[in-house]
């Protein structure tokens, strides 16, 4: 089996230049994990609340669904909490990215896998941004924008603010060399 | 990003430290008339009822009229008034406004296209409307509306020039050879036909109808619906008499009716859009002239198209013909049914010309010889296995609403599905050459792209679980621009290992070449 772990060094071989591109694909900072569990806890606990209330006017309307439609929402609520903590660790296992003086490479998912390649010279600019819970556990994501379509800006999360800010500083002054 | 733009003290840059005026102008003074002219047109349709009809309300109507029509004029007459452009250095400037001034500075070289329009009304005065665009602005960057003919054509050129010509100080650009302008390819009466036959335009003869209706439904009183039903009850009548031969024939009539209508409305549709088409060649830079009632002509620079996408439709590809759309950065539709024809580089050619048309759009194309590459043959198998859960569902479904096993038949169709799959299997493929990378698909109708490697963005590997399974992985090539030609090359099924070895290639490729819109 294939993964996206390999290769860089694989191309480079073909490119007759192999010694400076060979560079593992790092983690994000395992922090994010405890990030996104408190975003997908938020969201799990907006839905939860509104959905708890349209159950609750229901059991008033028509009694006699009372005990069957308050288990199954113990059972959705159960299921969404489950998946709000287990999957961050799993997404953070996932999640890597790789630079080195010519391509940004991130990869991410584990059932639906995507690896995107942004050629250096591509990129337009570049925005750090911190929300509140991001700023607690002193984190920062970067969005890469390129002139792209579909497919025009990449977002890598979860990086320790000073790396945020140096890789941000290393990705604007190698990328937008061209004059255009 | 920004051109940098050298200090005012660097000695060697004249033309940053002495801007030259190439050009300088304004409007023509027939804006005043034609912009009267186009307003009070606007205003013709909801004046009729008022004026006719409108007894109580036909003085203070009228003077409406003349509130918003002495508006307009005084609007014009500032504008003809304000408005200036000028081309100094490496700028086009224009300013307009007399109280507010606005005065806009866009570098020639980031000008992707300036486009010519003459509608009915420029035409009796003989005058254009010069658009021009830019890669970053949401729609125009500028509107010239109206100029004569004569410096619409000399601003063109002018931009041209000094667009191709960035290095060069300014007074080298006038002594410079001018290339002579090669007409590619026109299009006449027979190549509009042929396009018109091929389009499918069922559905704007149903519009068509559908507006007649409308139209007439406003028009008519409202008796003729019930003479119109009386008819149709007797129609109806005499056909339960004659049996269901009837009924199927004027069934059938009334298909080949609509079809006919449609290959008319289609093919006038066509001549009337695309008349007197020429695709032609100064330079870098390609032309593009149309239209019947409304003349268009606009001007690109090669080096700009971003993405390439060749399209034989099924009725095109029965015929031997092709459409070529192109995509310049920045290029957007104005709206969802834009009718303009801008979308279409070449709106019909002959499939034999293809090659000729391509390397005029990409000269190093055929410098670039790729091998053809064909995708997993687990394709097959893949599209089987849901051509396979599919039929089974139908047949299901079938055999629980009629009661019986006829419904099994249809897993006779399987032969040809695999027939199908396996034909369409062949015809997808991808090249990577040194310059450019190209996809094909389809095998009823096939559309094939051209990406320069130089103007791929950012290149996305994606696995889906059933991807995975087999192993496959499907690539992505994302550009700048693509309102015309409908998404980014996407090829699926690649073995992964290859689909990763390509992606790797094309973004180191693509890391070597600076960007250049």
């Amino acid at each position: 089996m294939f993964s996206f772990d390999s290769g860089m060094q694989d191309s480079s071989s073909l490119e007759a230049n192999p010694s400076s591109d060979i560079v593992e694909f790092q983690s994000l900072d395992p922090r994010i994990i405890q990030v996104w569990r408190i975003a997908g806890l938020i969201f799990c606990g907006v839905v939860l609340l509104i959905s708890l209330v349209g159950v609750v006017i229901v059991s008033l309307k028509a009694p006699v669904t009372r005990p069957w439609i308050f288990v199954g929402w113990f059972l959705v609520a159960a299921l969404l909490l489950w998946f709000c903590l287990t999957m961050p660790p799993r997404r953070y296992r996932n999640w890597g990215y790789r630079i080195n003086d010519k391509v940004l490479e991130t990869r991410s998912g584990k059932m639906f896998q995507v690896l995107r390649l942004l050629p250096l010279n591509r990129l337009q600019h570049v925005d750090l941004q911190r929300g509140p819970v991001e700023r607690m556990f002193g984190l920062a994501r970067l969005q890469l924008h390129t002139a792209g379509t579909h497919e025009a800006t990449i977002t890598i999360p979860g990086l320790a603010a000073d790396v945020a800010t140096q890789l941000r500083d290393r990705l604007v002054a190698r990328g937008g060399k061209d004059a255009d | 990003m920004q051109t940098e733009i050298p200090p005012p003290s660097a000695p060697e840059n004249r033309f940053t430290t002495l801007p030259v005026k190439l050009l300088e102008g304004r409007l023509h003074p027939l804006t005043l008339v034609v912009g009267l002219v186009s307003s009070l047109r606007r205003l013709i349709i909801p004046a009729i009822p008022i004026l006719l009809f409108g007894n109580t309300f036909r003085w203070g109507g009228i003077g409406l009229f003349i509130v918003i029509i002495g508006g307009t004029l005084v609007s014009l007459l500032l504008r003809y008034l304000s408005f200036s452009y000028r081309i100094e250095g490496q700028e086009l400037i224009t300013r307009e406004g007399l109280i507010e001034r606005q005065e806009r500075h866009i570098p020639l070289e980031k000008v992707h296209e300036i486009r010519i329009e003459q509608n009915l009304l420029h035409r009796i005065f003989d005058v254009v409307e010069a658009v021009v665009e830019t890669a970053g602005a949401e729609g125009a960057e500028a509107k010239l509306s109206v100029l004569s003919r004569a410096e619409a054509e000399r601003l063109r050129e002018a931009v041209a020039a000094r667009g191709e010509a960035k290095n060069l100080p300014v007074d080298a650009v006038e002594t410079l050879a001018k290339p002579e302008r090669e007409v590619i390819r026109t299009l006449g009466l027979r190549d509009l036909i042929w396009h018109g036959l091929t389009s499918n335009h069922l559905l704007s003869a149903l519009a068509i109808m559908g507006a007649l209706w409308a139209f007439a439904d406003d028009v008519l009183p409202n008796s003729i619906y019930q003479q119109l039903g009386k008819f149709l009850k007797m129609a109806a009548g005499q056909m339960y008499q004659q049996g269901w031969r009837a009924a199927v024939m004027v069934a059938l009539a009334g298909l080949a009716a609509v079809m006919i209508l449609g290959l008319v409305v289609s093919v006038v549709g066509s001549v009337i859009k695309f008349y007197g088409f020429t695709l032609s060649r100064q330079g870098d830079e390609l032309f593009r002239s149309y239209g019947l009632i409304t003349r268009r002509a606009s001007s690109l620079p090669r080096r700009r198209i971003q993405v390439l996408k060749i399209e034989e439709g099924m009725i095109r590809r029965w015929f031997g013909l092709v459409t070529l759309r192109a995509d310049i950065s920045g290029s957007k539709k104005e709206d969802e049914d834009d009718n303009t024809g801008r979308d279409v580089l070449m709106p019909v050619a002959k499939a034999s010309e293809l090659e000729h048309l391509v390397s005029v759009f990409f000269p190093q194309l055929a410098a670039d010889p790729a091998e053809w590459k064909m995708v997993s043959r687990l394709a097959v198998q893949r599209s089987m296995v849901f051509a396979a859960l599919l039929l089974c569902l139908a047949v299901a479904v079938l055999c629980f609403l009629t009661r019986s096993w006829l419904g099994i038949g249809l897993f006779l169709l399987l032969p040809a599905l695999y027939w199908l799959s396996v034909k369409s299997y062949r015809n997808f493929g991808y090249a990577l050459g040194a310059e450019f990378f190209r996809t094909r698909s389809g095998w009823l109708g096939r559309e094939s792209y051209v990406v320069p490697i130089e103007k791929s963005q950012v290149i996305v590997v994606r696995q889906s679980p059933f991807d995975r399974w087999l192993n496959l992985a499907s690539l992505q090539v994302d550009t700048a621009g693509q309102a015309y030609t409908g998404g980014s090359p996407n090829i699926s099924n690649l073995p992964m290992a290859e689909a990763l070895q390509v992606a790797r290639t094309l973004a180191r490729k693509a890391s070597r070449a600076s960007a250049n819109f």
